[in-house]
């Protein structure tokens, strides 16, 4: 799992099925510093609560599949959960 | 697997039901000899590892769920031992030299190696003597 940003969404109303419903944002992947890596990807929002600004944690490949409501769906990244806070010795980066 | 070390951890309350209740660690993943690996992953503690520590991880699907008991979760790292000891054998890793853990590692063999014959010859030395001295005690 990663830490990323949510900076956008996307509409998509001609979907797989199995996809319906499922709300697609774009999220920039971070590092433990906050910090943008990588380029943005698409992923499907699995907690369905998510929104532009937030800071989330995503799950990659096949696992991303299974946070969906039908498991057997075309999705490779998703979000999993809404972060409140990251704590390290350094302190909150 | 992967080795890595605890620098912190993640919280969140609205997640997906499989995370309930479970403790999320974030992980510098760290090369055999300490050094910095190549990034971070967050990670599910199944053992009670703390900050500080140097852990054992998986990063794949179909172990972490079987781990979990969990079969349709999407999880995919856990944390799944903690580290007491890690040994690299000398010479071992040179093949394939990580950025960051090339430079210290020559040097640091070649500190190892310079002391050793000198202790070496020693022992030699000392084994030798009392050797000699109870062969003259059996023939007197």
């Amino acid at each position: 799992m990663q830490l990323a940003q949510v900076v956008g969404t996307v509409v998509a109303s001609v979907k797989s099925p199995g996809l319906e419903g499922v709300a697609l944002l774009i999220v920039q992947p971070l590092d433990r510093g906050l910090a943008p890596v990588g380029g943005t990807v698409v992923a499907a929002d699995a907690v369905q609560m998510a929104g532009p600004g937030e800071l989330v944690y995503i799950v990659a490949a096949r696992e991303a599949s299974l946070a969906m409501p039908e498991p057997f769906v075309p999705v490779d990244h998703a979000i999993v959960g809404i972060v409140d806070a990251v704590t390290t010795a350094e302190g909150s980066p | 697997m992967k080795l890595a070390r605890v620098v912190g951890t993640v919280i969140s309350t609205i997640n997906v039901p499989v995370y309930d209740d479970r403790t999320l660690l974030l992980c510098d993943l760290v090369a055999p000899d300490g050094s910095p690996g190549d990034g971070y992953l967050i990670a599910v503690d199944t053992v009670g590892a703390g900050a500080g520590e140097t852990v054992l991880l998986i990063d794949e699907g179909n172990s972490a769920r079987q781990i979990l008991g969990a079969t349709d979760a999407p999880v995919r790292t856990l944390i799944v031992g903690i580290v007491d000891v890690v040994e690299v054998a000398p010479g071992e890793g040179q093949a394939e030299p990580r950025a960051g853990a090339a430079p210290t590692r020559p040097t640091r063999s070649r500190a190892r190696a310079r002391p050793g014959p000198k202790p070496a010859r020693k022992a030699a030395s000392t084994a030798e003597e009392p050797a000699r001295r109870t062969r003259r005690r059996r023939t007197a």
